[in-house]
């Protein structure tokens, strides 16, 4: 008897407790073609989540209850064919890709393979080329893979010789991979790679592309200005391709020799014009100059000349200005309407614009809410948008 | 060895009536045999005086009263031995005994002689000691064993020799420390782990939740495993092999011989061997088109595990210089293929790695060296190497296909080996005094130096560091003790560590301090409580990573928390046929600083890391039922909640929105059960048939922190049936035993898509001598 009544207790305080930690209530799921990726505030534990919004400019979304969860948080997104890739950077592990597409408003899961863990990935054609770019000048060899978007298999796959284009002892690192008319431009940063300096240059004044035919990968060209220094930033595209069909290109001046910045030129923009592989020397946008002392850090080119650029001071505490700049009539106008540089967190690298004049990017806050930020070109004022609890953004997207 | 002898003591001093003589007291004294071997836990009554004898079979009763005496001794498996002695008073009187085996069914016996599993659990501390003997004919590694008891859940990565990590009340990983009668396993290396260590080489096994006894001397967070081997018997061999599927192979050979003068030699040795080629149900895509097959069922082509190791000892027992002086060494080596990463989307063909252990030993104890001092020290130094060999440029996929990939091997192009230098060195004093009290002084220290190269990255900066690290723990502790009414211990710990990884040079310290009280309601009814302020220092392997999956983390601080118990146990019978013993706990834990590991932001690897704190609620229950001496039943259930309460992130100002969420990656809801019936003299006298059933229940639970998203990665619920036969001829000299396990072939998970094994048999012959 007293067994039963003992193990009755224990059972009941087990199922209480058991009960007790069921879900809280959660709000309404926000079904829509908008992608918004959000990883958690916290240390420790934490997925990614892919949550489906139907407006940017208003309303919000939550973690809590809501997003299907990716299996890590060290991911990268891109769109390509309607189809929204989630890529896993997994260091010298096997990289993964899961593909989505958007099936009424809601996420929908397509096919997911194992791929290497890759540093440049684009949409060329109808596919995307994904690659695995060497970092050590003991491995000159890079591998690229060019995935079909629609049956969604390895198409091609190769290895270039990346110490080729350099032709200066060092390692061509791209920065990132870009198709511009039917070749796949490849803004790269000479590297060491090795000697503790990895990153590192001799050269740290100069800019170059390697240009490759497609699908076959081999190096046609290289484009090489000593008017500004390398193109882009380790995983950052540093290019965008205009209405017109003209290529243009930031360079942050930002190349270092044993740590230290060494690059003597300004953070500047320079063009290719459409149908060449050269740049256009009569083209140079000194943003320095322009900006008063602003380098580029990251661009979001939204039509008509138009780019929201996030800069960085030379004063590390100035954090987090944005500005217009418009590479037409050489305009600059920093952004108004943002929260100041002391109340944010971070801001999301992967935005999202349909080239209409219109910015969206993402700002966490330092109480950990993020919005999406509207940034209109013409008046470089922000409206804030979407907000977004339990998390950082770290990209944001569409889907027809 | 320090622990039986607390017992002892407070066995004896209790049994005892104070004596306030100052002259020499009678003593009677002696040993019990049962068949010329010492019988352990016999009960000697004389003259309203009783004891229990010890695991040689001494016993000793203090200040008898009278010359003329009545002898009685008791024991489970002996007939009663009644015999009158006359004494001489006012000195020793020696006197053994050699009984007759009974003929008795044992449930007909009234049962004084406690064994030594059911005194461990008779402890203050929240302590439960698992029967080792009774699993001999099993193919269980140490951890199976472990895995059926209440609060315990090992979470294993793969098959034979894959990574475990046994949590214990949420604790895992680091957090529990393991023993070898008394001695720290830390150093062991990775060929002498409780996943590659088979049951046969313990006696038992006592598992500590939350509160560990001063005498380990230990920096545990979450408890404590002892694994206390046999010493029953002076002369003995005990062999068995098993073979099963996907190619298993495991041997151990017990053996000790010991001469009449006292010399003495032990052997244990044990290999294990598995393909481990069994199958899983992966995504898996071609390599070369990146085909995805969402239910591809492959068969793991690269995971075969070898290890093989020996503890040779030789030396004295029951001299005047030593109780046991014990000159060691153990050797051992393994070899393991890594078949995945953290996920199973990792597939790898040709990494794989090696270990050896080479550990010259040292036991030493003696009691009495001044009355009622008793010493014990043990030393050790790991000479050992680990190796790991990643040096084919290429990638695999889950059909077994590989193609060229650069030149940074599968993972890291790397040849590394290293050897850890890891050294250890124990004392133990305790010192009683008078009857009721005891008190005691304890002090481990270890050191580690790892010292590596790489023939393929000689420069590599990395490896060259120093990655060094000292801790000393000083423990003291008091006992008050009156047998069958109540016990209480007091101890502190003092613990300090110093660490250089590279140009970081850090010092910890810390102080803990605990207590431990269990109280007799009525004889058959026994509650206890036991708190500790308990401190953990990272150990090496969290601040160095260990070169595979386990990535550095130098920055780590030291952790602790409170743990409380509070426990209550029962043992009653109705008509004498049917015999219950029942448990239950409840556990709190807060623990701040808390290192746990997360993988890393890639998934690639684990990390440790601190987080400010983690509170956990448990309560567990267990029960065992016999009838007559022919059937057995028995479980336990788990419950446990872990909530995160970081309450602000680095860098955010709002309360983080995981806040009392509770936390992921933890299973916080299992049972397991079991059956047995016992056919004695089947088929013949003196064979016996043993049927066997096993169930596990693992809840599922989320990967990822509950509260955030709706589409959820789970680690899916485990329900898992084993069977087992086995059948014993001669008193138990030759063993025969069949084994079914996961009969149902469940998919099973401890891990997020890291599959285990499925259905497999296996068949054990054992043969057991002792003379």
């Amino acid at each position: 008897m007293k067994t039963n009544i003992k193990k009755l207790l224990i059972t009941g305080i087990v199922l209480s407790v058991f009960t007790s930690c069921k879900k809280d209530d959660v709000g309404p799921p926000n079904p829509g073609n908008y992608i918004v990726a959000v990883s958690p505030v916290a240390s420790t534990g934490v997925a990614d989540y892919l949550l489906t919004a139907a407006s940017l400019d208003e309303g919000s979304v939550t973690t809590k209850g809501h997003g299907v969860e990716q299996d890590g948080t060290y991911r990268y997104y891109m769109t390509a064919n309607n189809k929204f890739f989630s890529m896993l950077y997994g260091q010298g592990n096997p990289g993964a890709v899961t593909t989505y597409d958007i099936k009424n408003g809601t996420l929908n899961k397509v096919s997911d393979f194992q791929s290497e863990t890759v540093q440049a990935f684009a949409p060329v054609n109808n596919d995307i080329l994904l690659m695995k770019i060497s970092r050590s000048i003991t491995n000159k060899l890079s591998n690229f893979y060019i995935v079909n978007t629609n049956s969604l298999l390895i198409t091609g796959e190769g290895t270039i010789n990346n110490q080729i284009p350099s032709s200066n002892g060092e390692l061509a690192h791209f920065t990132w991979i870009r198709q511009f008319g039917d070749k796949v431009f490849a803004p790269y940063m000479s590297i060491k790679g090795c000697c503790g300096d990895s990153f590192g240059t001799a050269y740290p004044d100069s800019s170059w592309i390697a240009v490759y035919s497609y699908p076959k990968m081999e190096l046609e060209k290289v484009i090489k200005d000593n008017r500004t220094s390398y193109i882009g930033a380790y995983f950052l595209d540093g290019t965008a391709v205009d209405e017109k069909g003209d290529l243009y290109a930031f360079s942050s001046a930002a190349a270092t020799t044993a740590g230290k910045v060494t690059s003597k030129k300004p953070s500047a923009i320079v063009r290719i014009n459409k149908g060449t592989t050269a740049y256009d020397f009569s083209y140079y946008l000194n943003f320095e100059e322009l900006s008063g002392g602003y380098k580029i850090g990251n661009w979001l080119y939204v039509g008509k000349g138009n780019f929201v650029v996030s800069m960085n001071a030379m004063n590390a505490a100035d954090k987090y200005n944005f500005a217009v700049v418009n590479v037409y009539d050489k305009s600059f106008k920093k952004v108004s309407g943002l929260p100041s540089g002391s109340e944010i967190n971070s801001v999301t690298s992967t935005n999202y614009t349909k080239e209409d004049g219109i910015g969206y990017v993402g700002v966490t806050l330092k109480t950990g809410i993020s919005y999406v930020y509207k940034i209109d070109a013409t008046t470089a004022s922000a409206t804030q948008g979407l907000r977004v609890d339990g998390g950082t953004i770290t990209a944001i997207a569409k889907l027809n | 060895m320090q622990f039986t002898k607390i017992w002892a003591l407070i066995a004896l001093v209790c049994c005892a009536i104070s004596s306030f003589a100052q002259h020499q007291t009678t003593i009677f004294k002696g040993t019990i045999y049962l068949d010329n071997q010492p019988l352990h836990g016999a009960t000697v009554t004389i003259a309203g005086q009783k004891t229990i004898s010890d695991s040689k079979g001494l016993f000793e009763i203090k200040n008898v009263k009278s010359k003329n005496v009545r002898v009685k001794i008791t024991s489970i498996e002996a007939e009663t031995w009644i015999e009158d002695i006359v004494l001489v008073l006012e000195s020793v009187n020696h006197h053994n005994f050699n009984l007759v085996k009974s003929n008795k069914a044992i449930d007909e016996v009234e049962v004084l002689g406690l064994t030594k599993v059911q005194e461990v659990s008779r402890q203050a501390y929240n302590v439960t000691a698992i029967d080792a003997t009774k699993l001999y004919n099993s193919t269980l590694d140490i951890s199976g064993a472990l895995d059926k008891v209440a609060g315990v859940r090992v979470r294993e990565s793969g098959g034979v020799g894959s990574n475990f990590n046994l949590s214990l009340n949420g604790f895992s990983g680091e957090h529990v420390r393991y023993f070898v009668d008394g001695i720290p396993m830390d150093n062991f290396g990775s060929s002498f782990q409780i996943n590659n260590i088979p049951i046969n080489i313990a006696d038992r096994i006592e598992v500590y939740k939350g509160v560990v006894p001063m005498w380990l001397g230990s920096d545990a967070l979450g408890g404590a495993i002892n694994i206390v081997t046999a010493d029953r018997f002076r002369n003995f061999v005990d062999a068995s092999y098993s073979y099963g599927s996907f190619n298993t192979h495991r041997t151990v050979v017990n053996a000790a011989a010991t001469s009449k003068k006292g010399l003495t030699f032990q052997l244990n040795a044990f290999q294990n061997y598995s393909d481990n080629n069994y199958k899983v149900n992966v995504e898996a895509a071609d390599i070369y088109t990146g085909a995805y097959d969402k239910n591809a069922v492959v068969k793991r082509f690269h995971d075969k595990y070898h290890n093989e190791s020996v503890i040779a000892q030789m030396g004295f027992v029951d001299k005047s210089f030593a109780d046991r002086l014990l000159l060691g060494v153990i050797l051992g080596q393994n070899y393991k293929e890594i078949q995945t990463g953290a996920r199973m989307k990792s597939v790898f063909g040709q990494w794989h790695r090696r270990g050896s252990t080479v550990m010259p030993t040292l036991k030493y104890r003696k009691t009495n060296i001044i009355k009622g001092l008793d010493l014990i020290v043990n030393a050790n130094y790991n000479l050992g190497k680990e190796q790991n060999i990643d040096t084919v440029n290429v990638r695999y996929d889950w059909y077994g296909t590989s193609k060229p990939n650069g030149t940074n091997g599968e993972r890291a192009r790397q040849l590394y080996i290293y050897k850890n230098n890891e050294g250890l060195a124990t004392t133990n004093l305790n010192y009683r005094m008078g009857e009721n009290h005891s008190i005691a002084l304890s002090n481990v220290f270890s050191t580690f130096n790892r010292k590596g190269h790489d023939e393929l990255n000689p420069t590599n900066a990395a490896y060259e560091q120093p990655q060094k690290t000292n801790k000393n723990i000083l423990g003291l502790g008091y006992t008050y003790g009156i047998q069958d009414v109540w016990t209480t211990t007091v101890f502190g710990k003092l613990l300090t560590q110093n660490n250089k990884n590279g140009a970081l040079d850090t010092t910890h310290n810390r102080f803990g301090y605990g207590l431990a009280t269990a109280y007799y309601i009525k004889p058959n009814l026994q509650i206890k409580t036991s708190y500790e302020r308990t401190n953990r220092m990272p150990t090496p392997y969290e601040m160095f990573g260990d070169v595979e999956n386990q990535e550095a983390n130098a920055k780590l601080k030291p952790e602790s928390s409170h743990n409380l118990n509070l426990g209550t146990n029962y043992n009653f019978a109705i008509n004498k046929d049917h015999r219950f013993v029942v448990g239950a706990n409840l556990i709190y834990r807060y623990a701040s600083d808390f290192i746990y590991n997360r993988l890393n932001n890639n998934q690639s690897k684990l990390v440790a890391d601190n987080r400010e704190g983690v509170e956990t609620w448990g309560a567990d229950a267990d029960a065992r039922y016999s009838y007559k001496s022919w059937l057995t039943l028995g479980g336990s259930i788990t419950y446990q909640y872990l909530q995160n309460k970081q309450k602000y992130e680095p860098n955010y100002s709002n309360i983080s929105p995981l806040y009392n969420d509770q936390m992921p990656n933890i299973p916080y809801f299992f049972a397991h059960g079991d059956a047995s019936v016992i056919f004695k003299n089947f088929m013949n006298e003196g064979n016996t048939l043993n049927v066997g059933y096993n169930l596990v229940y693992v809840h599922e639970f989320y990967l990822y922190w509950p509260s955030r998203g709706g589409q959820k990665l789970v680690v899916p619920k485990q329900f898992t049936h084993d069977f087992n036969v086995v059948y014993s001829v001669a008193n138990s000299r030759y063993n025969i035993g069949l084994e079914a396990k996961n009969v149902t072939n469940e998919k099973v998970y401890d891990n997020f898509s890291l599959q285990k094994p499925g259905r497999a048999f296996y068949v054990n012959l054992r043969y057991f001598i002792n003379k």
